[in-house]
């Protein structure tokens, strides 16, 4: 019976209607059909998931076995036992995290770069984007985009050399202010706890524009130049076509873009923050991943580490959360 | 997809010529045996791996090491941490898998916890005799602990030390000695004075801001250039961010002092009258070495080794009359530089052999070779006919060798010269070989023969023959019961370890502030930092440290 059903189904013509009572009828006695669909279903889409195998393999090795990891957190782990062959102390190291006042001065400053690097962040790169996109000039256009993408090349050792040479006392930009008259003294950018963040910030925005622009810029070309024709003909300018065509079209993937950050927004890395740093700004430049490095494992305390990661990992998932909630409410592309 | 298949065989062809390579490498190492050679130790060729701490980017082919290899049949391949970061051994503990040999510094505490390294003591009593020579009853120094009194490290430290040099004190331009007269500079305020005059009378050297002082406060060098001047001032022996009472062993965290307030308060004053370089807190060390290589700066409170570069510039340069002088400058009369002070073999911090190496046996033989007469005499000389000749029965290196060796900041380097001798097991600079002669090239008279020109001059001008006539002689200080603690391994994970991180951490950055801020709120926000210290349990760290130091003078016996 259940064959000729799926013959019935396999016909493109077949009539729905007589489809219907059959399928009502199924659900009576379910546990063969399903069954078998779903290996039907396998067998069809054998190559395809052939393909994905490596991957899911992958990502149950590398994101899903070490988990198993966070039992450290709940040990006092010495690495040359096995890892249940620990001294269990269940929840003293969050204990101890929690009461450490330089955790959240590290977690406001992760906090607090995080979000500013990823406001300019995507502001500088939609802004970007949209202005190379206006462009006619081909060649020019690939040059600009080729120059801008560069920076993100260079690795932050160099970068924040670059960027400390320039902002000291006889660095370029002291000197360029003196020279239009705009300060008198030259001005210790790095030895100011309070300019860091935005020096941190606009190293970032220097150096990833670029990269970040090409995404916006692969959304931009697939916008229908219809639209556009449409826009002309009603005479749009083109501030206008950017604000009710362009934009409103790539509105999708800046969303996805947007959640993917913030739920990235606690991991910032601390290379930017290690190398700009100095003892001055110290306070201002703690950042998590850096405490964790210095009193975690560099203290040899992995399981405070271990403590460490886990809270970041809730942080995360709390804001996709959020951030995913927010978008369904609005309607527009997410994540899950 | 044909691309994709061909980069993919590209890497694969990649993967398997570097295999192939470095296992030919691994054959072709040193297959000539020396003759000469007695059996009781194996010169089969073998490559050990060995990390140092302190390690720099090399290959083991220099002269020296060719000549190593021959004796030893032992090729090193060296490893050293990348970016200065201190992970390294951590991390190595994380994956077990351990180099040959490590030289970890005060990360030996972790490697023995975690039982990376081995206990040396049976070797040294079955085939040590080198290294028991060296060490004789000093050995007790390199024992571990109270509670575990084994040895797992050998060397660093020289164990005969004769001081003819210092370090680490302030130094300042011969050009200002020369330009004022040569005053004498006793303290703080001739010191500023010195700088002050020296300054207004030349505002720019070779069209450049002049800078009175500057530090280096940016990184890890903050406690060499502004922590540990600051103790030294305030006649304080070199005991890492500890003041210790050498009779009690009582161990105080050092910024606590009243003295050292003292100090940091002539900084804060240094920098309100624009003496102190303002960029001494935010410049990388190029910047830094940049800086003193240009011969800008008139004075620095800086260890030699960290400011050698910039010293071989200068006389390549021919601006040797800007390399510096050290001062025995203290806060005032009533303290006494601690320049020449003499610690003992400190013991402590050494090579250790990891417990999962393969050649345990000829890692301890290669370490107790390099104790040995002939390897120390190689390691400091170099080779007989290319470094140096022996005239009248002495040892005299040539004379382009003592050229590079001062001008050329890669001579170690490359020639292999002097650069095996630290972190290895060494006689020390006032040890002499079986013919009574110096073991190392650098006796009282060497180092007086390396002087500049310029250096020569101003100390005739002070009728001294070295500089070291100016500090209070090694004798009156008296040898330190407790070596130094900084070469202490304290327990990881302790209260001790984490409290000391967490007031290391704030005092760089609370000092650096009030150095930075006004003159008027310095007392201040050094009272806030006290309090502080203070509130991060700071007692507790006293009280443990000085535990430690009590232990370490019991195993030691000097208590």
């Amino acid at each position: 019976m259940g064959k000729s059903v799926r013959e019935v189904r396999g016909q493109p013509n077949a009539p729905l209607i007589t489809e219907r009572p059959i399928d009502n009828g199924e659900l009576k006695k379910p546990p063969k059909l399903p069954k078998k669909g779903f290996w039907k279903q396998v067998k069809n889409q054998k190559a395809l998931i052939l393909m994905s195998l490596p991957f899911v393999i992958w990502l149950i090795i590398f994101k899903y076995i070490p988990v198993g990891g966070w039992v450290m957190a709940f040990q006092n782990y010495k690495p040359q036992n096995g890892l249940f062959d620990q001294e269990w102390v269940a929840l003293k190291h969050f204990k101890d995290l929690f009461n450490e006042p330089m955790f959240y001065r590290a977690l406001e400053n992760t906090l607090g770069m995080g979000i500013l690097g990823l406001v300019f962040g995507t502001i500088s790169a939609i802004i970007f984007a949209l202005l190379l996109n206006e462009l006619r000039l081909l060649h020019f256009k690939k040059f600009t985009q080729t120059v801008s993408y560069l920076p993100h090349f260079v690795s932050w050792v160099i970068g924040a050399n670059i960027v400390i040479t320039m902002l000291s006392q006889d660095g370029v930009i002291n000197n360029l202010l003196m020279g239009i008259g705009i300060i008198n003294e030259p001005i210790g950018f790095m030895a100011n706890p309070d300019m860091f963040w935005g020096i941190v910030t606009v190293a970032d925005v220097w150096k990833e524009t670029g990269w970040n622009a090409i995404i916006y810029l692969a959304a931009m070309a697939g916008v229908d130049p219809q639209l556009y024709e449409a826009a002309k003909v009603d005479g749009a300018s083109r501030i206008r076509q950017m604000w009710h065509i362009t934009l409103p079209s790539i509105r999708p993937v800046i969303i996805v873009l947007l959640i993917l950050s913030i739920g990235n927004l606690i991991n910032i890395g601390f290379e930017k923050q290690m190398l700009l740093g100095n003892n001055i700004v110290a306070e201002k430049a703690l950042v998590i991943d850096l405490y964790a490095l210095d009193y975690g494992i560099g203290m040899f305390r992995y399981s405070f580490g271990t403590a460490i990661g886990i809270f970041k990992s809730v942080i995360s998932i709390i804001l996709i959360i959020i951030c995913n909630q927010f978008a369904k409410r609005i309607g527009e592309g997410r994540v899950f | 997809m044909k691309k994709v298949l061909s980069i993919f065989t590209l890497s694969l062809l990649f993967l398997i010529g570097a295999v192939i390579m470095t296992g030919c490498s691994d054959d072709s190492s040193s297959t000539d045996d020396s003759e000469g050679d007695s059996e009781e130790s194996s010169t089969e060729p073998v490559t050990l791996t060995f990390y140092s701490e302190d390690g720099v980017e090399k290959t083991f082919d220099d002269p020296v090491a060719k000549k190593i290899t021959e004796a030893t049949g032992v090729t090193l391949e060296l490893d050293y941490p990348v970016g200065g970061n201190d992970e390294t051994i951590p991390l190595m503990i994380a994956s077990g898998d351990y180099p040959d040999m490590i030289y970890a510094k005060g990360d030996i505490g972790k490697l023995i916890e975690a039982g990376g390294v081995i206990k040396l003591d049976d070797l040294i009593e079955e085939k040590g005799d080198n290294l028991k020579a060296l060490y004789g009853d000093q050995l007790d120094r390199l024992r571990n602990s109270i509670d575990d009194p084994s040895i797992y490290t050998v060397g660093t430290y020289g164990v005969e030390n004769a001081y003819w040099a210092t370090s680490g004190t302030f130094q300042v331009q011969l050009d200002v000695l020369r330009e004022l007269g040569y005053p004498e500079i006793k303290t703080l305020e001739d010191f500023e004075n010195a700088i002050t005059e020296y300054k207004e009378k030349y505002p720019e050297i070779d069209g450049q801001k002049t800078l009175g002082l500057s530090l280096l406060g940016s990184d890890w060098r903050w406690l060499i250039t502004v922590g540990n001047p600051a103790g030294f001032a305030a006649g304080i022996p070199d005991d890492g961010q500890w003041a210790i009472n050498d009779e009690t062993g009582e161990a105080t965290y050092k910024f606590l002092k009243p003295e050292l307030k003292e100090y940091f308060k002539w900084l804060n004053g240094m920098n309100d009258k624009g003496l102190l370089d303002p960029e001494s807190f935010t410049h990388t060390y190029d910047t830094y070495i940049a800086k003193l290589s240009s011969g800008r700066v008139l004075s620095i409170a800086d260890q030699d080794w960290d400011i050698a570069d910039a010293d071989k510039a200068l006389v390549a340069d021919g601006k040797e009359w800007k390399t510096y002088a050290p001062l025995p400058v203290t806060l005032g009369p009533e303290y006494k530089s601690q320049g020449l002070k003499d610690y003992g073999f400190a013991g402590g911090w050494g090579i250790a052999i990891s417990s999962t190496s393969e050649h345990q046996e000829r890692a301890f033989e290669f370490l107790d070779w390099m104790a040995s007469e002939e390897a120390q005499i190689l390691v400091n000389w170099g080779v007989e006919g290319e470094n140096y000749d022996i005239v009248d029965g002495k040892r005299v290196l040539q004379e382009d060798d003592k050229e590079r060796k001062l001008t050329d900041p890669d001579y170690a380097k490359e020639t292999g010269v002097g650069f095996y001798v630290y972190p290895f097991p060494q006689w020390g600079n006032g040890a002499v070989d079986s013919n009574g002669q110096s073991i190392t090239p650098d006796t009282e008279q060497d180092i007086i023969a390396s002087f500049n020109k310029a250096e020569k001059e101003v100390l005739a001008e002070y009728e001294m023959e070295n500089w070291t006539n100016w500090f209070p002689p090694t004798e009156e200080l008296g040898i330190s019961n407790h070596g130094a603690a900084a070469n202490y391994a304290i327990p990881p994970g302790s209260d001790l370890q984490i409290i000391q991180q967490k007031a290391d951490d704030l005092v760089e950055q609370r000092i650096t502030q009030a150095i930075l801020g006004d003159p008027a709120e310095f007392d201040d926000a050094w009272d806030s930092m006290i309090q502080e210290l203070e509130d991060m349990n700071i007692e507790k760290a006293n009280e443990e440290m000085t535990k430690l130091t009590q232990n370490k003078m019991e195993l030691w016996g000097t208590n």
